[in-house]
């Protein structure tokens, strides 16, 4: 490697740079970083964050946005949480994902029918939803949580997925595996996963080509709904609690890790594998600063100002490459 | 024959005025309700809890109308009443105070107008960014806890009462609506500002500065929201990390409602005004018959998703028909 192409990789990749650099001074300043503990930490909470993020990476490579996943937490959680008692813990599993399911598809039925076709819409009408959602579970609970061991009968699938390992991995690792692996096979050997970074690429150009751009937006924001509802059920399992405005925040979060890993916010490029670092990164960051001792406060700042960065340096290399 | 002859000015009127006809609506409908919503104390105190969120109102109507949106409007409000009480904590005289918090407003809206114009960003993300950024600001400045101003006559900027009846926040909202009303009508600069949201290239190769203006756009919009928060800190004699959480996306949808388009190049000044007043109208309405408090936000959510929703699908039909 030439010193000029070490030059042009830090500049096309200065967040990750960055954050490995955190990392190093990290490890040097704390000596906790490296143990065991605090990489299972890491690992914790990389749970629920990473299958939302998987979720979004579709919505973001197919050209939307959604900001009602943590709308969709809040209500996937409560009542998921709420119906291990009257039904029983595998049909109140089931009745969580649907219940994600068909967020999902009301977000892309508004979206479709509205002809709210640009990021920009899409991005307030998700915003809405996330309201009513929010409000649905605060209604739902009468604003108050849910307590997991409160429950009187069995919710043993919980406690699996919250604390449990198979071998030396734990449970959520395992859910994450087979979620990665399945969106990766779509995204990479099938017609709709095609489908999504053309119709993120260019909407126009890949409907009149005769990509079937409408099935593709339902597809997406389904996708989205799922995975969320499977974030808000190992959320939900780890804190053994399920409170009705606990997916506040997640959204943003979720956004900054799949543009963090690369995905290109315009639509069109981008990768399931590219989100599985960003989502790394984001967390490793957030568990560096808090070693070193900085308030979640100035984590907040950052938050948005790498946001700010990111998308910035995402358009400036664009613009670079001659688009 | 006849009957489509008659119906389609009707139905143009229905489209075309939505808020005040919902707001008359509303108002109708409150007469059978044996509530205190006819008092001048609540028609007066209904005017001026609206007015900080009328005054960011206005800012956001002039970058949507050129074609951007700025969702940091709340974390500008946030921080910079924040800035102000600390600031008059510390012993600055109370306008300087106030013009360093207004200052700051500008700064940001410029570089949220930097970074959309010049390099050519997606708006909508990038000041979402600076909202998160500017709520973890606000959070580091108060220690995420409620301030409040420790000399008294900060409480009087917003709530010193003119004639004993009128109370100076109201005036300022007053003031700012004439400014920016004037500002979109009867200057060159307003005029500017539809072209480029109408349609950007055009109004580029018809030699207008689109990038000077469409800036400036910006800059406003975070001037207004930093004296909407200067206002608001003076009114409730506090600063607090929360107050802006949704301030943005309630001034959006009550903007939307008023008649001004996402799209750019449609609205005006007047017409926010009434959509927020309407938006006050309806939840006050609320309150008064006693609607719980969740139920509330359910409505208030269905009700922004659905105008935003008119807003694309009034679009959509548009599109086809050309």
């Amino acid at each position: 490697m030439t010193t000029q192409s070490i030059i042009s990789f830090i500049r096309n990749n200065l967040i990750i740079v960055g954050i490995f650099i955190l990392a190093i001074i990290t490890a040097i300043v704390e000596p906790n970083f490296l143990t065991t503990e605090n990489l299972q930490n890491i690992m914790r909470q990389f749970g629920p964050l990473i299958m939302l993020s998987l979720g979004m990476t579709f919505i973001i490579m197919g050209g939307f946005i959604d900001l009602s996943v943590g709308g969709i937490i809040s209500l996937v959680a409560v009542v998921t949480v709420s119906l291990i008692d009257p039904i029983g813990q595998v049909a109140a599993l089931l009745v969580g994902i649907t219940v994600g399911l068909i967020c999902g598809l009301i977000n892309s039925f508004l979206i479709i029918k509205g002809g709210a076709l640009k990021q920009a819409e899409a991005l307030f009408l998700t915003y809405g939803m996330s309201v009513v959602y929010t409000a649905i579970a605060l209604i739902y609970t009468g604003a108050a949580s849910v307590f997991l061991s409160y429950s009187k009968t069995s919710f043993s699938i919980f406690t699996a997925i919250g604390e449990g390992f198979v071998g030396p991995v734990s449970v959520t690792f395992v859910i994450f595996m087979v979620c990665l692996l399945i969106l990766y096979i779509i995204e990479s050997r099938t017609y709709i996963g095609r489908s999504i970074s053309l119709t993120g690429g260019n909407m126009t150009a890949a409907r009149l080509a005769g990509i079937p751009t409408e099935r593709t937006i339902v597809f997406i924001y389904a996708v989205c709904g799922i995975m969320a509802a499977i974030g808000a059920v190992v959320l939900a399992s780890r804190v053994t609690i399920a409170s009705p405005i606990m997916g506040k925040g997640y959204e943003t979060q979720a956004i900054l890790a799949v543009v963090v890993g690369g995905t290109a916010l315009l639509g069109g490029k981008g990768s399931v594998i590219r989100t599985v670092i960003g989502t790394l990164l984001i967390i490793m960051m957030s568990n560096c600063l808090n070693l070193l001792g900085v308030t979640t406060y100035i984590q907040y700042m950052l938050r948005g100002a790498i946001l700010i960065l990111a998308i910035w340096l995402d358009n400036r290399k664009q613009y670079s490459e001659g688009y | 024959m006849l009957n489509i002859k008659l119906t389609q000015p009707i139905k143009n009127v229905l489209s075309a005025q939505k808020a005040p006809l919902a707001m008359l609506l509303i108002f109708i409908t409150m007469l059978f309700f044996k509530t205190p919503f006819y008092t001048s104390y609540n028609l007066i105190d209904l005017v001026n809890s609206n007015s900080t969120l009328l005054i960011v109102a206005m800012g956001f109507t002039v970058v949507l109308v050129a074609g951007g949106v700025d969702l940091s409007v709340g974390g500008v409000m946030t921080v910079s009443g924040i800035i102000a009480i600390q600031l008059i904590n510390a012993g600055v005289a109370i306008p300087i105070a106030v013009l360093v918090s207004i200052l700051f407003g500008a700064i940001i809206g410029a570089i949220n107008g930097y970074l959309t114009v010049y390099q050519n960003t997606e708006p909508f993300i990038i000041t979402l960014g600076m909202g998160v950024l500017l709520t973890g600001v606000a959070q580091q400045l108060t220690t995420a806890r409620p301030i409040s101003c420790t000399n008294p006559d900060f409480q009087n900027l917003a709530n010193y009462k003119l004639f004993g009846q009128i109370p100076v926040l109201i005036l300022v909202m007053i003031a700012t609506v004439i400014i920016v009303v004037w500002i979109l009508r009867s200057t060159s600069f307003g005029r500017n500002c539809y072209a480029i949201g109408g349609d950007y290239e055009v109004a580029k190769y018809s030699g207008i500065n689109v990038l000077t203006t469409k800036t400036l756009t910006f800059v406003i919009s975070g001037v207004t929201a930093a004296l909407a928060g200067v206002m608001l800190s003076s009114w409730v004699n506090s600063g607090n990390s929360t107050y802006g959480d949704q301030t943005a996306l309630y001034i959006a949808s009550a903007v939307v409602v008023g008649g001004t388009s996402f799209a750019g190049g449609i609205g005006g000044a007047f017409k926010s005004l009434l959509g927020v007043m309407f938006i006050g109208v309806l939840s006050n309405a609320f309150n008064m018959i006693q609607i719980d408090s969740y139920i509330q936000q359910l409505l208030v959510g269905l009700f922004i998703v659905g105008i935003i929703w008119l807003d694309c699908y009034d679009r959509k039909l548009k599109k086809e028909v050309v």
